[in-house]
């Protein structure tokens, strides 16, 4: 265990060449089938620094990171710690150089406590646990870094943000001196954030390092000493010095070109209403998941509906989409109820879904696109696949779908093809003409180029007089592309606001329940 | 203790075919050599037992019409084990519904058959084993759906309880089913009408070809129809089935009985082919548990099951009449068939993932493919 | 309860401890009938050849842990089914028994263990035979039992074992090997199997009656850890429910109650276990409370 004190080292208002290199990556080269996903990367971090590695999805951030820490073995070039080189062949390895990685997909056992998940792998640990004794340990350190946690707690209980400062105390119990964070703020509201970093100062100050991952250019302007950025696995620039940043060379960096920052909201009309929800409540196991939800969708409209993950987006989706049955409250699609009548109902009436688990859930994986064009529609007794066909092939070349013919299989699709698949199926209809497409988190983990497209595709459709409900974690992707936004917390509506005048203080304390320290 | 090296599995997009073919083959082989080790090892004569075995499971009259004889009761169970396996409801208690399809084909055949014409008998006697083997299915069927229990355990204990019940209904004096001349305990024969004859001298019976068609039909629904459609949905991603309005319940439940009355055909087909009534000795042979090892073997493809389930069936016949033709024990045959079944499994790895071996060295790694 | 009956408690108890940390791990071995009946003929042999029951043991243990590495091999190696791979290896465990077992038909076990002596605590009436008089491996089984359940829950490979039936992912991340982890525990599991296997053979004096031997313990055994949901503890009290079904048509033999069936009798023990099976499930899918979630789930890292 590892509970040492540090000199305070250089604090990151001096960057200088005295501040000590404590980990380097050089011409680090990563190959996966069909793709190099890091050529001739170079890459340091010094003690008491936070240096982020901006890019896109798919820029290759994520896989650098994973050879820092030893998750992956690079195929080409070395790493060294402290000016030595050294051969990460594993995670354990890197945690014994001092070099931990906080995911952006949790590994926490939801069954254990606390405690438990800090130490799941400590080398140190007697045989016998003494968990008291343990308990007191880990919240020791977790104060140190003014991280206060409840090592009894089950981790199973815990909000996604009280989840990442386990992970990061577990990484620091551990005797991390470098941390990877890959994209901590993915999950946060606005007011967790700003703990977040400052955690972060903390433990700079403390003389770690930390390499923060994200394609979020506001925050990482913020928060970093130096930025690198990368595109199609290459090194495109660094930039240094806090808060001298700029934006757009950032992006220019990142993407290759100027891109527009801020989508276009296009003009339009508004027509009849589409959706209709009145007082919906949903309570699973006793526990209300969704709270008096009332609000309408107009013909042509774009409702974006904002909130961290987990206050009940999923559940309201699958509501509207006929999935689940609300306890109280109705749903109302082109004039008819389809509250408790099943997805098929909701979709002859002209629903049309595009959920947030592409591959898991609005597709299958293991059959063709042909098949899961099949999958929203009417079926006679023996299975018409021939004259989808043609529908199919048109279909593929009209949203410009990379797949080898309507029999390529879903699950070979990349994300962003994946996407493209589900909007052509659900924006042609199925059982009925699309009315309403219900559509959620459209762009997560996609490259810039599909991001652009699938907004386009969005844009298109509510010109066309489709009404559309937005459910997106991406507050930037809401605010702006919808017509109007309302926030989300806790299943309750809390706010609500025309997306040209929306102001993110508002909206980030509403999505923080109007805490201002946000404390779920 | 660290090894330099680490395998590595990396998931095959798909698989090519050269190499679907050539790791069955190559599992049975390698069982076949390892057995040989074995024989070797315990005293026995491999080339001995091995040309005994392939001469009367294939290569002589009666092995042939005796395997596909065989094979008539285990591509049934097969395609029963099959069914249920392609959506991961693991049927396992094929034996048990056998034993109940072999009670009520016989209830059917003594207590109807004298009042019906053959021609309606038999697709009668097949019937009620297929409603019995369902029948016994509904249970573990029912909670599975319901609450989620573990249908490995309930059919695997209901077989137990089947083969006490067939116990009971013919050692039990005055029973029904039992063979009211004999002191000795048998069962009662079933009237004539329900009884088919074999093909010639041998003992084959028409009921094969029944078993041929059923494979080539749920082959078809499988593929073709809107069930087969919902089953390749449900199989694959239960939360894709519930997004489309699937009832995944209601589809399990009929997969499931579909399964059950599968195997009580089975039994069924006893009955009017070489049976004739209820043969107590059917809870030593395993029938039920060799149509699990069928479907295995054919990776759950409907259309596969009759060639695995004639090859199968070859190596039990050939095996069965070893301890006749040589003095290997009858046992050989049994650890036979489930070394291939282990090394088929073993061999599914191949198919399924790209195998290398990575060093693991000092600067960086190198790949060496294996 | 005969002596009998707890002989087949204290085995069920042995291979439901085997199939829970195999369980735990994350590995479902079906296999366990087929181990039971391969060790309980090895040790049969063994004990027969040597005159020593303690060798026969011994032996019946390793095989066992040997067979279950095949099971281990398949499963973790080879990613292979583990449902299909436990049932082969049933098919092969009882063709393998009855092929060893063949010489030894209808032989039966001459040398015996016998009961640990407590002295005079034996005597005390009624609870005295029963709590001192049992054989030494039956203390062993529930010795075993306390000793499993604090190491599971009270160390840190039990935390590691915890944590790899539940979340390999996590597991791997850490650093260790799930796959170490795993075959470890499913020869640890086999082992103890073996020694329950064994002692149904060497503990009764029936002789060796192929897989009537057995009887389908090793499905009761399976049943067994889901009822005590995975806890060591709980499984005590499960074989004792178990065996008190087994020892039901004696005890109404002995009060001259003969109007039930001997069929049903025979089928009462797998009609409870199928009875209780179905009581303790909930609705839910998995309803299988303290179920290690990634059971019967092969690990594959997720490179990309």
């Amino acid at each position: 265990m590892s509970n040492t004190s540090h000199e305070v080292a250089q604090g990151p208002h001096h960057t200088s060449g005295a501040a000590s290199t404590a980990l380097s990556a050089h011409s680090i080269d990563k190959k996966f089938p069909g793709v190099l996903a890091n050529d001739s990367v170079d890459f340091d971090v010094r003690a008491g620094e936070v240096h982020t590695l901006l890019g896109e999805n798919g820029a290759g951030k994520s896989t650098l990171a994973a050879v820092l820490c030893g998750l992956y073995q690079p195929d080409a070039g070395y790493l060294m710690r402290n000016g030595k080189r050294i051969n990460l062949s594993s995670p354990r390895a890197g945690l014994q150089h001092g070099i931990a990685m906080v995911h952006q997909h949790f590994r926490l056992v939801e069954r254990f406590t606390v405690s438990e998940n800090v130490i799941l792998g400590s080398r140190d640990l007697p045989f016998r646990l003494n968990r008291r004794e343990l308990n007191e340990n880990v919240a020791a350190v977790a104060e140190s870094y003014g991280l206060p946690i409840d090592p009894d707690a089950t981790v199973g209980d815990l909000s996604v943000g009280q989840r990442q400062r386990v992970e990061i105390v577990k990484a620091l119990y551990q005797g991390a001196e470098i941390l990877l964070l890959d994209e901590p703020t993915a999950v946060l509201v606005p007011s967790e954030v700003e703990k977040l970093f400052e955690n972060v100062h903390a433990m700079t100050a403390a003389g770690k390092s930390i390499v923060f991952i994200s394609h979020k250019l506001g925050e990482v302007v913020e928060i970093s000493d130096r930025v690198t950025v990368l595109r199609n696995g290459r090194v495109t620039g660094h930039v240094s010095g806090r808060g001298t940043a700029d934006t757009r060379e950032l992006a220019r960096l990142m993407v290759g070109r100027d891109i527009e920052l801020n989508a276009q909201r296009a003009t339009h009309a508004t027509g009849h209403e589409v959706l209709q929800i009145r007082n919906l409540s949903l309570s699973i196991n006793d526990v209300s998941v969704l709270t008096d939800i009332s609000f309408s969708v107009h013909a042509g409209e774009m409702v974006g509906i904002a909130g961290v993950a987990g206050n009940g987006q999923r559940e309201l989706a699958d509501t509207i989409a006929g999935l689940i049955s609300p306890t109280t409250g109705s749903v109302t699609i082109s004039g008819s109820m389809t509250t408790d009548c099943g997805p098929i109902q909701a979709r002859e009436v002209g629903l049309a879904y595009v959920p947030e688990d592409r591959l898991g859930m609005g597709l299958v994986p293991s059959m063709s696109i042909l098949d899961n064009l099949l999958l929203t529609r009417d079926r006679q007794i023996v299975v018409d696949r021939v004259s989808v066909r043609p529908e199919a092939a048109r279909l593929i070349e009209q949203f410009e779908i990379k797949a080898n013919g309507p029999d390529h299989l879903a699950r070979k699709l990349s994300g962003g093809n994946a996407q493209k698949v589900l909007l052509a199926r659900e924006l042609s209809g199925g059982r009925g003409a699309t009315k309403l497409l219900v559509v959620c988190s459209p762009t997560r983990g996609l490259d810039v180029g599909a991001i652009e497209t699938v907004r386009r595709l969005l844009n298109d459709a509510r010109s066309a007089g489709q009404a559309i409900l937005l459910i997106s974690e991406d507050l930037d992707e809401v605010l702006s592309l919808s017509d109007r936004v309302l926030v989300l917390y806790r299943g309750a509506v809390v706010h609500e606001t025309p997306g040209e005048t929306a102001q993110l203080s508002k909206v980030g304390a509403a999505m923080a329940g109007l805490a201002s320290e946000g404390r779920s | 203790m660290q090894i330099p090296f680490r395998v590595v599995f990396e998931q095959r997009g798909e698989t090519p075919r050269r190499l679907s073919l050539l790791v069955p083959f190559a599992s049975v082989v390698a069982a076949l050599f390892f057995g040989a080790l074995f024989l070797l090892a315990t005293g026995y004569s491999p080339i001995d037992t091995y040309t005994n075995m392939f001469r009367d499971g294939f290569a002589s009259f009666n092995g042939i019409t005796d395997t596909l004889a065989l094979s008539t009761v285990l591509i049934c169970t097969g395609i029963s084990a099959a069914f249920a396996f392609q959506m991961n409801l693991y049927n396992i208690g094929g034996e048990g519904q056998l034993y109940l399809g072999l009670i009520g084909g016989a209830w059917a055949g003594i207590a109807l058959g004298d009042h019906l014409p053959t021609l309606l008998m038999v697709p009668v006697v097949l019937l009620c084993g297929a409603i019995a083997g369902a029948a016994w299915i509904f249970v573990p069927a029912f909670v599975r759906s319901r609450l989620g229990t573990s249908e490995i355990v309930s059919t695997l204990l209901l077989t137990y309880i089947g083969a006490s019940l067939i116990k009971h209904v013919i050692y039990t004096p005055g029973s029904f089913f039992r063979n009211p001349n004999t002191s000795f305990p048998q069962g009662r024969m079933v009237a004539d009408s329900a009884s088919l004859d074999s093909f010639g001298s041998s003992r084959l019976y028409p009921t094969f070809f029944v078993a041929l068609i059923i494979a080539g039909a749920l082959y078809w629904v499988v593929k073709r129809t809107e069930f087969g459609y919902r089953i390749n949905v449900i199989s694959d991603s239960p939360r894709a089935a519930h997004y489309a309005g699937i009832n995944a319940r209601r589809t399990t439940m009929w997969v499931m009985l579909i399964s059950g009355s599968l195997s009580g055909l089975a039994g069924a087909m006893l009955i009017v082919g070489p049976y004739g009534k209820i043969e107590p000795s059917i809870i030593t042979l395993g029938y039920g548990y060799a149509g699990i090892v069928v479907a295995a073997l054919a990776r759950n493809n409907l259309g596969l099951i009759i060639v695995s389930g004639i090859l199968f069936s070859g190596l039990r016949v050939g095996g069965n009449n070893l301890q006749v033709t040589t003095d290997t024990p009858i046992h050989i045959g049994v650890m036979l068939q489930g070394a291939i079944l282990l090394f088929a499994l073993g061999g599914e790895a191949f198919r399924r993932y790209h195998i290398h071996i990575v060093r693991v060295h000092e600067a960086t790694s190198q790949k060496a493919s294996a | 309860m005969s002596a009998d009956a707890i002989a087949i408690a204290t085995t069920l108890i042995l291979a439901a401890l085997g199939a829970l940390f195999t369980e735990r791990a994350g590995v479902l071995n079906l296999g366990i009938e087929g181990i039971l009946l391969t060790s309980a003929i090895s040790s049969f042999l063994a004990a027969d050849a040597s005159g020593s029951v303690w060798l026969g043991l011994i032996v019946g243990t390793v095989i066992g842990a040997v067979l279950a590495s095949i099971h281990a091999l398949l499963s973790v190696v080879f990613r292979a089914n583990q449902i299909v791979a436990g049932l082969a290896l049933v098919i092969f465990g009882t063709g393998l028994a009855n092929f060893l077992g063949k010489p030894a038909e209808g032989k039966t076990v001459t040398t015996v263990i016998n009961p640990l002596s407590f002295g005079p605590l034996s005597d005390i009436p009624v609870i005295g035979p029963i709590v001192f008089g049992q054989d030494i491996i039956t203390y062993l089984a529930i010795a075993l039992a306390i000793v499993a359940s604090r190491y599971l829950f009270s160390t840190r490979p039990g935390l590691e074992l915890r944590a790899t039936g539940d979340d390999p992912a996590t597991v791997d991340a850490q650093g260790l090997s799930v796959a170490r982890i795993r075959i470890r525990y499913t020869m640890i599991g086999g082992a103890l199997v073996g020694l329950g296997g064994s002692w149904l053979m060497l503990a009764q004096s029936a002789g060796w009656h192929q897989a009537a031997t057995t009887n389908g313990l090793g499905w009761i055994a399976l049943a067994l850890v889901v009822f005590a949901g995975w806890r060591p503890m709980r499984i005590i009290f499960g074989a004792v429910l178990f065996g008190f079904t087994l020892q039901l048509p004696f005890t109404l033999q002995a009060e001259q109650i003969t109007f039930i069936p001997s069929a049903f009798l025979e089928m009462l023990p797998y009609l409870a276990t199928l009875i209780a099976l179905i009581a303790l499930s909930r609705p839910g899918s998995r309803n299988l409370l303290g179920a290690p979630r990634a059971l019967g789930t092969p690990f594959v890292r997720d490179e990309r």
